[in-house]
């Protein structure tokens, strides 16, 4: 039934030569005793969008990496929405994800694993070898807060796994024994009364009188630890190692009953979003008689990932944690894109059926837009003489470096924020730099310069055996 | 040790306390890990799980405490307000511990029903009132771990040192989970209590009566065991160009899943019930605006019922049908490798590594515009010899289905070339040409027989099967040989391997 039809990409192939060359606006720049040079940062937000970027120039004209020099880098159109934060920006090129690389396992599975580990998944029952840096920067400054950290993810869950956690949908791994893997909360609403429905009110109801629905609460966990406790005692070594886990997490939620979160001219619950035409399961596995057409939910990707966004920055502000994943649906990437009027899925125009530079490009545009938007909540956020993003890191990234072959030298990361790194520039490790394709270092560097940047002060961070990691990355 | 998955969560909160709002899709995520989410190995608790399942057992006991809601039925005390403090306990007495003893699946062991009633007590004097306090205790049993998890001690084997086998309940348990996807009814845990399940052969008996189930439970296990198997649960949310396929649209996709699973429970269930019917069957199960669609003439009303293929040159059996044709398939143009890779992957247990990283650096996958059949423009993979080496292992499978579009329907071409629908799968033996061959030789293929009974191991034992476990595997394989591979006898055979019978030696 199919048949030829024009390429719309063919039209604008040639779209490259009137590629405009956005300048550094000096206005934009913020001027150096402002800055805040915090020497440590105190909150840290990794950010995932799937599917690379495009990396060859255009008719000799970049698309995706800034040109110009280290200090004074050109945006190229893909990155050109950020402009206005540009003085915050450290882009980074040459960066190589070489845990994923080794050839060993297929790249999306691989990139996701490794981009914020830096591990290689061999293809096994084991994800990660590694603790996401998240995960340990979480242990350093996020211990004690109401939530350790925080994981959300938009659209997620799409494709051939339906929504269950597997290597090619899952980026953050525990810092502990079997570095679990932890799935992100994918349902806005859930997510608003989880982080914002008991906000303490800056009045408590009666003076020194406990809480009686968190005594409540405290009751009915005390009594489940007392039955994981009883009969993890009674099994084997294996099966106690399976509770313990799992109590693990019952005594942070407990922990957590007795962290307070008030609201403050910094901290509010975000303005609610009606998200009803948006299914946080559409495509995932539900029973038959349930099962719901999917009406609206790619066309409500917009309206969502802006309240993701919205929670993320306020949970953020409210100390509600320190640590954050905000992740853009997953590296199958099986959702159409309405708001561009693109209506395959992503994947598709990867490389599913061709390669379509000019929709990746428009995708890439669109993701950037979006980082705006999170970057220019967190400058909005007063923290006290500084914004929130003053005193944050962020972290964006993408799994894979070129989406036709999915390889993963030059993956696209960029770094934002004040705290610790000098931004306003673009650091570039290719050794060749006339070669558009030279891999560069291995992006364990930079994770242990995160790390660093965190006070945790080993020198590299990889898997013992390997050598993916020698020299951290200056970000000063 | 088993962790409830969110299907059997969904299903014992049905059991249990009459909920019927599938509260397991509340719950985060779980690893795929075998391909059915329930693979004890790779289950690992979050901290955002954690906290859901606090707050979806606070809304299950809320629903159970309201009035004509589980508690209230067992007993009218409940949503009454006693008079006094014993009357309270005398209320809690007739409702919790046969509540605790659902929850555990097994009876109470000593203090246990104190430890609840001290729970409530605590409750009580914190400023619930009785029914909020209940509801906390009703709360608290979904919490606890003897409820989440599927913890087993086992009894010694009389005469056979280190051997034990789960006790009663223990497998009443096993036996429910596994045929009903959900806890013990009253009736298997009274056979548990009578001693009934103590021996192989009433194991045997028990199994026999649940797969025959009057009631359609074993029935709904065996759909979502197929929903799993098969890539037809997207099916309802891929959509199309509408300009391409005009009749088509995501209404479709969701009837065709129904008639997959409809035909998958009616050829187990009501017909003869063998593996070669699900291959080859004459027939599928539609209704009227899936026939209408199909183009199948005469069928009116919405209930699915089995029609005769029109035209069984054409169609044949499930890999014609709709929803495992379209499953593969993300896009408005077919993929060989994707119908093919599902198809030797999951019906063949072929092994064939995805390409690595370095290898999709030194590719471009085909443009579909480039040529005008799927085997033109996926001819690298046949030609180029670092290709081949794993592609030649699937993709003949899915060249056979072209003559299926993107949305399941026959096409003699495609872009105005007649499709070469021929090829030889090394599994599969001799060649074959075009999807009703493809189908018959996929039926006459052992690794078919042997792959499906593996598939089955790996979802009832919650396990992902290795190579330690050829004994069992080859047991159960043996018992559904015999039985000319009908599938009833298949699950039969699942009760009766020394895994199911036998706990290990070793605590794990």
């Amino acid at each position: 039934m199919s048949s030829i039809r024009l390429s719309r990409r063919a039209m604008i192939r040639g779209a490259g030569s009137i590629a405009i060359a956005l300048p550094w606006l000096e206005i934009m720049e913020t001027p150096k005793a402002v800055a805040q040079a915090a020497s440590a940062a105190k909150r840290y937000l990794q950010v995932y969008t799937p599917g690379g970027c495009q990396q060859l120039p255009i008719n000799g004209s970049q698309r995706y990496w800034p040109s110009g020099t280290e200090t004074a880098p050109v945006l190229s159109p893909i990155l050109g929405p950020l402009l206005p934060v540009a003085s915050k920006l450290l882009t980074i090129r040459g960066l190589e994800m070489k845990c994923a690389n080794s050839g060993e396992a297929p790249p999306h599975q691989t990139g996701s694993v490794g981009l914020f580990s830096g591990a290689t998944w061999d293809g096994g029952a084991t994800f990660s070898r590694l603790a996401s840096i998240d995960q340990v920067i979480a242990g350093r400054i996020s211990t004690g807060k109401k939530k350790k950290s925080l994981q959300l993810g938009i659209r997620w869950g799409t494709g051939q796994f339906n929504g269950a956690v597997s290597t090619g949908n899952t980026m953050s791994f525990e810092d502990g024994p079997g570095t679990a893997p932890i799935p992100p909360s994918i349902d806005p609403v859930a997510i608003y009364s989880d982080l914002f429905g008991t906000l303490t009110p800056s009045v408590t109801p009666t003076m020194g009188q406990p809480d009686p629905s968190i005594a409540r609460k405290k009751s009915i966990l005390d009594f489940t630890d007392k039955k994981f406790v009883s009969l993890g005692a009674k099994l084997g070594p294996s099966d106690k190692a399976k509770l313990d886990q799992h109590l693990e997490k019952i005594r942070e939620i407990e922990k957590s009953l007795d962290v307070m979160v008030t609201a403050s001219a910094t901290c509010h619950a975000p303005t609610k979003v009606d998200t009803s035409k948006y299914d946080p399961t559409a495509g995932l596995y539900a029973e038959m008689d349930n099962a719901a057409l999917d009406n609206g939910t790619d066309g409500m990707i917009p309206t969502v990932g802006k309240y993701m966004t919205d929670m993320m920055v306020m949970a953020l502000a409210c100390d509600i944690t320190a640590v954050g994943h905000l992740q853009w649906s997953d590296s199958e990437c099986q959702h159409s894109l309405p708001y561009l009027n693109l209506l395959q899925h992503h994947h598709y125009y990867q490389h599913e059926n061709g390669y379509a530079p000019a929709e990746i490009e428009q995708i890439g545009m669109w993701y950037s837009q979006q980082h705006l938007y999170l970057l220019q909540q967190m400058m909005s956020v007063d923290m006290g003489g500084h914004s929130l993003l003053d005193e944050s890191l962020v972290f964006f990234g993408s799994e894979i470096g070129w989406p036709e072959s999915h390889s993963q030298d030059n993956i696209p990361i960029m770094l934002a924020g004040g705290a610790g790194i000098r931004t306003g520039r673009h650091l570039d490790f290719r050794k060749n730099k006339a070669n558009d394709s030279d891999p560069g270092i291995p992006h364990n560097n930079l994770l242990v310069s995160i790390l660093n940047l965190f006070g945790d002060a080993r020198t590299s961070y990889q898997e013992p055996g390997k050598s993916l990691c020698n020299d951290p990355i200056s970000l000063t | 040790m088993r962790r409830l998955s969110r299907f059997e969560y969904t299903n014992t909160m049905r059991d249990l306390v009459g909920d019927t709002t599938s509260p397991g899709n509340d719950l985060a995520a779980e690893d795929l890990g075998n391909g059915f989410s329930n693979d004890a190995d790779t289950q690992t608790v979050s901290s955002l799980l954690a906290g859901q399942y606090v707050d979806v057992a606070a809304g299950i006991a809320t629903r159970a405490m309201a009035p004509g809601g589980a508690i209230s039925k067992l007993n009218a005390c409940a949503t009454s307000v006693p008079a006094n403090t014993a009357a309270e306990t005398d209320c809690f007495n007739a409702v919790i511990p046969p509540l605790a003893t659902g929850a555990y699946r097994r009876p109470l062991a000593a203090g246990e029903a104190e430890e609840l009633l001290a729970l409530f007590q605590t409750l009580r004097n914190n400023g619930s009132d009785f029914a909020s306090s209940l509801t906390g205790v009703v709360q608290a049993l979904l919490l606890t771990p003897d409820f989440l998890y599927r913890p087993e001690f086992g009894v010694p084997v009389p005469g056979q040192a280190n051997l034990l086998r789960p006790t009663g309940y223990e497998m009443a348990t096993r036996l429910s989970y596994l045929y009903f996807g959900s806890m013990p009814d009253a009736e298997l845990a009274a056979a548990a209590a009578r001693g009934e399940l103590d021996t192989a052969d009433g194991v045997l008996a028990r199994a026999t009566a649940m797969v025959n189930d009057p009631m359609g439970r074993a029935a709904t296990n065996v759909g979502f065991f197929f929903d799993n198997l098969l890539p037809i649960a997207r099916v309802g949310f891929l959509s199309r160009d509408a300009a391409t396929f005009p009749t088509y649209s995501t209404k479709i996709g969701l009837l065709m899943r129904q008639e997959t699973q409809a035909f998958v429970k009616g050829v187990i269930f009501q017909e003869n019930g063998t593996l070669d019917n699900i291959y080859t069957a004459p027939y599928t199960y539609v209704n009227d605006e899936l026939a209408a669609f199909y183009g199948i003439a005469g069928v009116t009303g919405s209930e699915f019922r089995q029609v005769p293929l029109p035209d069984t040159t054409k169609r044949l059996g499930l890999l014609t049908q709709g929803a495992v044709l379209m499953g593969p398939i993300a896009t408005n143009v077919t993929s060989p490798v994707a119908r093919g890779g599902f198809l030797t992957h999951k019906l063949l247990c072929q092994e064939i590594p995805k390409p690595s990283a370095a290898i999709l650096a030194m590719i471009k996958p085909p443009d579909p515009y480039s040529a005008p059949t799927a085997r033109e423009r996926f001819a690298l993979h046949s030609k180029d010899p670092g290709c081949a080496g794993c592609h030649q292992l699937m993709d003949p499978a899915g060249l056979a289905l072209e003559n299926f579009d993107a949305v399941g329907m026959w096409r003699d071409q495609e872009n105005g070339v007649t499709i070469d629908a021929s090829g030889t799968l090394a599994v599969l033996g001799a060649p074959f040409n075009g999807p009703v061959e493809l189908a018959q030789r996929t039926n006459a293929a052992m690794e078919s027989k042997t792959c499906f009974s593996k598939q089955w191991m790996n979802f009832a034992y919650g396990r992902t099967l290795n190579a330690a476990d050829k004994c069992t595997q080859e047991a159960v394989q043996s018992k559904f040989t015999e039985a000319g591979s009908n599938v009833k006898a298949l699950l039969t055979a699942l009760a009766q391997s020394d895994a199911f019978l036998y706990l290990n030696a070793v605590k794990e």
